[in-house]
C-alpha cells in the first residue's frame, strides 16, 4: 500500500478536525448551567399554568441564571404543573418563602423561571418545595380581558 | 442453452474448449467456478460437486483454482506486485518477507519481475494478462482456466502465452482449460480439444483427430468456412417478401 | 393516453423493484459490518479518499455560506433592530440545516458519485468477479469499507460545514457589518441548544451519511457493466441521493422542531 503514512496522517488530522469542529459548536451553545462544579440541589414547584416552558429553562436570581430546568411534570391528583429545578450548590441560602414565578424572555421569547427571595430564616433544602408560585402569564388571557374590559368603560 | 452436455477434463491435460461465438464457452466456465448453477446436471472438480453449495464451500473449492480473464481484471488501484500478493494477503498470514519472494518468484516465471511497481494502467494488455497469470499462479492451484487468452495479442505476446500457459502446465503438473476460438494456436497448445456448437459437444479429441473429422460443423470451424452449420444469414423473413413489405408501407 | 399510463406504470414499477433491491441490499450487507471493523486498514483508505479529499470543497462551501447568510440575514435583522442576534440566526441555521443538508449534497454529488463510478468501473473490468473466484468476498473488501467510509466522514463534514459558516457569519458580521463580537457569541449561547441545534444536526448528518454511502456502493455495484452503465449509475447516485437527503431534511426537522 503506497503512502500508507500520508493516507493514515491525513484520516488522522480529518478527523481532529471534525472532533473540533463538534466540540467547538457544542461549547459556542452551551450555556451557562449555572451549576458550577460543586454540584448542585434539587427544588420543586407546582404551577396553574406553565406556558411554553421547557426542560432546561434557565432558574434566576435577580436575572442570574442560578440553575435549570430538570424536569416538567403533571400531578394527576391537584392538576397542576410540577416544575422540578437543579440549583446550584454556592446558593444554598435561599429562603422557604421565596416565590417561583415564570417570566419571559423579551417580549415574545421562551419562559424562564424567575426566584424572588422571601425573608424567612430557614432556607430551601434538596427536594423542597416553593410554595409561593406565579403561574405565566399569557398573552392570550390578557387581550381577551382586555378586550372584555373595553366595551364595559363605554 | 445446453443440451446434455457432457465433457471430461483429463488431470494434467491442457484441454482446450472451442466453439463459434455465443455458443457459451463463457457460460461454461461460469459453470465449473460455481459462478452459475446448473438446472440440470452437475460439476465435478477433482471428483466432488462444486455447486450448489454454501458460500464458504465455493470459496474453499476456489481457492484451488486459477482464472485468467480475457482482460486481466488486475485491480486498478494496486500495483503490479500488490496485485499478485493480494490472494495471499487476503488468505494467507504468512510474514511480508516470504509474500515478497513468493511474488517476486511468480513475476519472475512470467518475465515480469522488472515491472513490479508498474501499475495496470501502465501495462500493456500482454503484459497485464501476464500479471494476472502470475497472480492466478500464486496459490499454486491445480486448475486454471484460461477465458480468450489470445484476444488482442501481437504475434509476439502471444508466442509468449502460448509459451507460458505449456511450461506452467508442465512445470507445475496442473490441469489447464483454454478457452478460445483460435484454431491455429490451439493446435500448438492443446493435448485435447472439445468443439462445441448449438449447445452440444460437436466432437472431442487430439488436435490432428479434429482435423480429420469431416462432419460439416467440425469442417467450418476448423477451416473457417463463412457458411455451413453455422448460417452467414440471420435468420428473418424472406429477402423477397420484406422488399415488397416495405415498397407498399 | 395509454402510451403515458403504461411509461408511468413501468417508472413506477421499476422504482420499486429498484427501491425493493436496495433495501434487500442493505440488509445483506448488515453481517458484514463487525468484521470490516477488524481491518481499520481500509476503512482508513475510504475516509482519505472520500472525507479528506472532500475538505477543501466543504471548507470553501462552509466559509461561503456563512458569509452570504450574514449578509443576507442583516439586512432584515436591522430592521428590526435585533442584529445581535445574528451570531445566533446564522448558528441555529447553519448547524441545524445548512450544516447537515447543504455538505450532504456536496459530498453526494463528490463522493457518492465518485464510489457509484469506482464500484462501477470494478464491475465493468471484471474485478469484481475476479475477486469472486480469488475466493475474496467482494462485499466484504469492496463494498463495506466504502460504506463504513462514507458514513464516518460526512457527519465530521457536516460540523466541518457549520463550524466554518459559523466563522464566516462572524467576519463578515463583526468585522464587516459592525456588530458586537460580545453580542454575537453570547447571542449564541443563549439561544442556539446544543442538545436541540447541535444534537439534531449531528442527527441529520448521520442519516444522510449512511444514506449516500449506501446508496453510491449500491449504484456502483448493480450497475451494467459497460460504459453507459457507469456513467448512469454515477449521476443517479447524485439524483437519487440528493432528492432523498431533501426529504428526509423535511422528515427529521418536522418530527424535531419543539414548537410544532
Amino acid at each position: 500500500m503506497q503512502s500508507d503514512s500520508a493516507t493514515n496522517i491525513g484520516v488522522g488530522l480529518f478527523i481532529l478536525l471534525g472532533l473540533g469542529s463538534v466540540l467547538f459548536l457544542i461549547t459556542q451553545t452551551l450555556g451557562m448551567n449555572g451549576i458550577s462544579t460543586g454540584g448542585s440541589y434539587i427544588v420543586q414547584a407546582r404551577f396553574d399554568h406553565i406556558g411554553n416552558l421547557k426542560v432546561r429553562a434557565p432558574v434566576a436570581l435577580a436575572g442570574v441564571t442560578i440553575g435549570r430546568v430538570s424536569k416538567i411534570a403533571v400531578d394527576p391528583s391537584l392538576y397542576r404543573a410540577v416544575v422540578e429545578m437543579q440549583i446550584d450548590s454556592n446558593f444554598d441560602n435561599l429562603p422557604v418563602d421565596t416565590d417561583a414565578s415564570i417570566a419571559t424572555t423579551g417580549l415574545l421569547g421562551g419562559k424562564y423561571i424567575e426566584l424572588n427571595p422571601g425573608i424567612d430564616e430557614a432556607v430551601l433544602k434538596d427536594r423542597d418545595e416553593i410554595e409561593l408560585t406565579q403561574s405565566a402569564i399569557r398573552l392570550e388571557n390578557l387581550i381577551g380581558k382586555y378586550m372584555l374590559n373595553s366595551p364595559d368603560k363605554q | 442453452m445446453f443440451d446434455g452436455l457432457s465433457l471430461d477434463i483429463p488431470r494434467g491435460t491442457v484441454t482446450a474448449v472451442m466453439g463459434p461465438s455465443g455458443t457459451g464457452k463463457t457460460t461454461l466456465l461460469n459453470l465449473i467456478t460455481g459462478q452459475l448453477n446448473p438446472q440440470d446436471g452437475v460439476v465435478l472438480f477433482d471428483g466432488r460437486v462444486v455447486c450448489p453449495c454454501s458460500r464458504r464451500r465455493l470459496y474453499e473449492v476456489r481457492r484451488k483454482m486459477g482464472v485468467l480473464f480475457q482482460s486481466g481484471a488486475l485491480l486498478s488501484n494496486l500495483s503490479a506486485f500488490e496485485n499478485v500478493a493480494f490472494p495471499l494477503r487476503e488468505h494467507t498470514h504468512l510474514p511480508e518477507e516470504l509474500i515478497r519472494q513468493i511474488v517476486l518468484m511468480k513475476l519472475h516465471s512470467v518475465g515480469l519481475r522488472g515491472a513490479w511497481r508498474h501499475m495496470p494502467s501502465q501495462l500493456s494488455g500482454g503484459m497485464a494478462r501476464r500479471v494476472a497469470l502470475a497472480r492466478a499462479l500464486v496459490m499454486d492451484p491445480e486448475l486454471i482456466i484460461y477465458d480468450e487468452p489470445f484476444v488482442g495479442l501481437d504475434p509476439i505476446s502471444m508466442g509468449v502465452i502460448v509459451r507460458l500457459i505449456r511450461q506452467t502446465n508442465d512445470a507445475l503438473g496442473i490441469t489447464s482449460i483454454v478457452v478460445t476460438h483460435d484454431v491455429a494456436e490451439m493446435e500448438k497448445l492443446a493435448d485435447l480439444s472439445y468443439l462445441i456448437s448449438n449447445g452440444k459437444v460437436v466432437a472431442h479429441g487430439t488436435p490432428q483427430e479434429l482435423q480429420r473429422d469431416s462432419s460439416d460443423a467440425v469442417r467450418q470451424f476448423m477451416q473457417g468456412l463463412a457458411d455451413g452449420p453455422v448460417p452467414f444469414h440471420f435468420p428473418g423473413p424472406q429477402y423477397a417478401e420484406q422488399l415488397q413489405e416495405m415498397a407498399h408501407a | 393516453m395509454n402510451q403515458t399510463i403504461r411509461a408511468c406504470w413501468i417508472s413506477f414499477s421499476q422504482f420499486a423493484s429498484t427501491f425493493g433491491g436496495f433495501q434487500m441490499f442493505s440488509f445483506r450487507l448488515l453481517p458484514y459490518l463487525p468484521k470490516a471493523l477488524l481491518r481499520p486498514g481500509l476503512i482508513s483508505e475510504q475516509i482519505y479518499s472520500l472525507g479528506v479529499l472532500s475538505l477543501v470543497l466543504i471548507m470553501f462551501g462552509g466559509l461561503f455560506v456563512g458569509l452570504v447568510l450574514a449578509l443576507q440575514s442583516y439586512s432584515t435583522l436591522v430592521e428590526f433592530g435585533s442584529t445581535d442576534s445574528l451570531g445566533a440566526f446564522a448558528t441555529e441555521a447553519l448547524v441545524r440545516e445548512l450544516g447537515p443538508v447543504v455538505a450532504g449534497l456536496l459530498f453526494a454529488g463528490r463522493a457518492g458519485s465518485a464510489v457509484a463510478a469506482e464500484v462501477g468501473l470494478m464491475r465493468a473490468t471484471d474485478q469484481i468477479a475476479a475477486l469472486e473466484l480469488m475466493a475474496v468476498d467482494p462485499i466484504q473488501r469492496i463494498v463495506v469499507p466504502r460504506f463504513i467510509g462514507g458514513a464516518i466522514s460526512v457527519p465530521l463534514l457536516a460540523a466541518i460545514f457549520s463550524a466554518m459558516g459559523v466563522l464566516g457569519a462572524y467576519l463578515v458580521g463583526v468585522h464587516l457589518l459592525g456588530v458586537d463580537a460580545g453580542a454575537f457569541w453570547s447571542q449564541i449561547q443563549d439561544r442556539v441548544d446544543a442538545y436541540e441545534d447541535v444534537g439534531v444536526g449531528v442527527l441529520k448528518s448521520i442519516v444522510f451519511g449512511v444514506s449516500v454511502s449506501l446508496m453510491g456502493v449500491f449504484e456502483g455495484f448493480y450497475a451494467a457493466p459497460t460504459a453507459a452503465g457507469v456513467s448512469r449509475a454515477a449521476t443517479r447516485t447524485v439524483v437519487i441521493t440528493s432528492v432523498w437527503i431533501l426529504l428526509l431534511d423535511f422528515v427529521i426537522t418536522g418530527l424535531t422542531l419543539p414548537e410544532v
